[in-house]
């Protein structure tokens, strides 16, 4: 740590401290925080003809989202967020173990083969899936081949489609907090569980999953609120029937142009992100004492 | 001894890892392929850049995603650079606070912050267009830019600026001569990193763009809408190749920092 400045330097220290972090300070104060508050301001508001606001209070926007049709489809979107982080999440474990099983030279290796996917253009994954699904594509004359299906398959769009594009896009962020977490451990430890006789199952449920936990919640919760605001994956590979929270974000700005109500539907986004946040926010403290 | 549900698990781990590359090779072998058809190989062809290269629509398209880009990266690793080595001088209560509200934008759906920055748009009377499309990038690609400059100015050894200041450099020249060239490694990295996601990002322009600054993502989104053509594989292809490129530049070990956090390697 720096020593404390002599007090006379003190204002011109204080200044220079303040414009270094004006331009990073603005932006998040300007382009974050009162944009976040403008959204809930419009969340009350009745919107006019055009696409925008005429201000005003009213609850009018909150009670449309209670329709069956909206209703489904933030039941929809937590069910397959939950889904997508589950999957994720065990996929994700089973090849970061894989990964710190290896020597230290062949690690580097396997990170680098999970950083190229994650880093290729998103739009560029998710059309991938088209290629490979599509009926008599790459996927279909392997099923044909091996006599799983016989003849063109209508694969895409489906929810299917859908789900495994979005299994695809996250399945690489949900791969390093668990690598981050595991890659400390001392091999020896899970040598020693087994060498005292525990079996497989148990070196993983008491040994490692208890100290890959942190990085599975890290996992989790990068899997499970992103998921929700998806929208081209439900579009592209599900043929926009069966809409994430995203989707229905984008149509009420896009195509209703009922700014109120689109904003409305961001902030139960957020409070859904918040809500996810504390438990696992308190999921997290609940571990750090259980292990202290 | 090795049970042999370890050999299963990592058979799967390299099922999974395969998994990742199954749908990125498959893209960059039709992107050759000779058939209107996307899927069906039909013979070897290099058409598909041909088109690409003449296709104005999406060559316009690139042209504003890049300038984008280089405006929104450049501004980001500036005001990264500048938060970091003013959060340096923060009392460490200060510095959490401002680090949270600076990483806060990790944690929102990318979605939320679109709409947010639509409504100032809206309420300002803004029309759309790059300068708001370069503001929307930089809330988006600040924290990965702060994640990457914060964690190397840390790790600097603060005596080597004080040495520069005992042996008569002032404050700018110390910065100039001593703290920049240390940094210049990080700044890099998070310059191309911040390049490549506002490059691929579709979220955020999605709200923020206006006439005539449609970018390459949302003009490929509304290509793909209609369908798949071989020739959207072969820029594809050509995305893959920049993606490469662009790791090799950040180099690994930045890409520890930013994907992992910390600098430890492994042991």
């Amino acid at each position: 740590m720096t020593a404390p400045p002599p007090a006379g330097a003190g204002a011109r220290r204080g200044f220079l401290t303040a414009a270094l972090l004006a331009p990073a300070g603005l932006t998040v104060a300007g382009l974050v925080l009162v944009p976040l508050l403008l959204v809930v301001r419009d969340s009350f508001a009745t919107p006019d003809l055009y696409g925008g606001t005429k201000g005003g209070f009213t609850l009018a926007n909150y009670r449309s989202l209670f329709d069956p049709v909206y209703l489904k489809v933030f039941g929809y979107s937590l069910g397959m967020a939950a889904l997508n982080a589950a999957v994720c999440l065990l996929l994700g474990y089973v090849v970061a173990y894989y990964l710190v099983s290896r020597a230290p030279q062949r690690q580097m290796l396997l990170l680098l083969l999970i950083i190229v996917p994650f880093w290729t253009d998103f739009l560029v994954r998710t059309f991938a899936w088209i290629n490979l699904l599509s009926p008599g594509g790459p996927v279909n004359s392997l099923t044909d081949a091996v006599g799983l299906t016989h003849g063109p398959a209508q694969w895409i769009p489906s929810q299917g489609a859908s789900f495994v594009g979005l299994v695809y896009a996250f399945l690489p962020t949900a791969v390093f907090p668990v690598y981050a977490s595991l890659r400390g451990v001392d091999p020896a430890l899970g040598e020693a569980a087994r060498d005292l006789g525990c079996g497989w199952w148990r070196v993983h449920t008491k040994v490692l999953l208890p100290i890959a936990r942190p990085g599975l919640l890290a996992a989790a919760l990068l899997t499970f609120i992103p998921t929700l605001g998806v929208f081209v994956i439900p579009v592209l590979l599900g043929g926009g029937k069966n809409q994430l929270v995203g989707n229905l974000i984008v149509t009420l700005y896009t195509e209703f142009r009922n700014q109120p109500m689109g904003a409305a539907a961001s902030v139960v986004l957020l409070v859904l992100m918040l809500v996810s946040l504390a438990v696992f926010g308190t999921a997290a403290r609940r571990l750090r004492r259980k292990t202290a | 001894m090795k049970s042999a549900l370890d050999t299963v698990t990592a058979w799967l781990a390299r099922g999974v890892i395969a998994f990742l590359y199954v749908p990125i090779v498959v893209v960059v072998v039709l992107s050759f392929n000779d058939s209107d058809i996307t899927y069906k190989w039909a013979g070897f062809t290099t058409r598909w850049y041909g088109e690409l290269a003449r296709d104005t629509e999406l060559l316009d398209a690139l042209r504003v995603s890049a300038e984008v880009a280089l405006l929104s990266a450049t501004l980001a690793t500036g005001c990264g650079l500048l938060a970091a080595m003013g959060m340096a001088r923060l009392r460490p209560r200060w510095r959490a606070v401002f680090s949270g509200g600076l990483f806060l934008p990790l944690v929102i759906p990318e979605i939320v912050l679109g709409v947010a920055l639509l409504s100032v748009f809206g309420s300002l009377h803004a029309g759309l267009g790059l300068t708001t499309l370069v503001l929307g990038h930089l809330v988006v690609t600040l924290p990965y830019a702060a994640l990457i400059i914060l964690g190397a100015h840390g790790a600097l050894d603060p005596a080597l600026e004080e040495a520069a200041t005992d042996l008569g450099c002032n404050t700018w020249q110390a910065f100039r001569r001593v703290t920049l060239p240390l940094l210049r490694q990080a700044l890099l990295a998070a310059w191309l990193l911040c390049f490549t996601i506002s490059f691929g990002n579709i979220v955020m322009s999605t709200f923020t763009n206006g006439v005539g600054t449609t970018t390459l993502p949302l003009r490929v989104y509304s290509l793909l809408k209609v369908g798949l053509t071989p020739e959207i594989n072969a820029l594809g292809t050509l995305l893959v190749l920049f993606t490469f490129l662009i790791i090799l530049g950040v180099g690994l070990r930045q890409m520890r920092r930013v994907l992992l956090g910390g600098d430890r390697t492994p042991q």
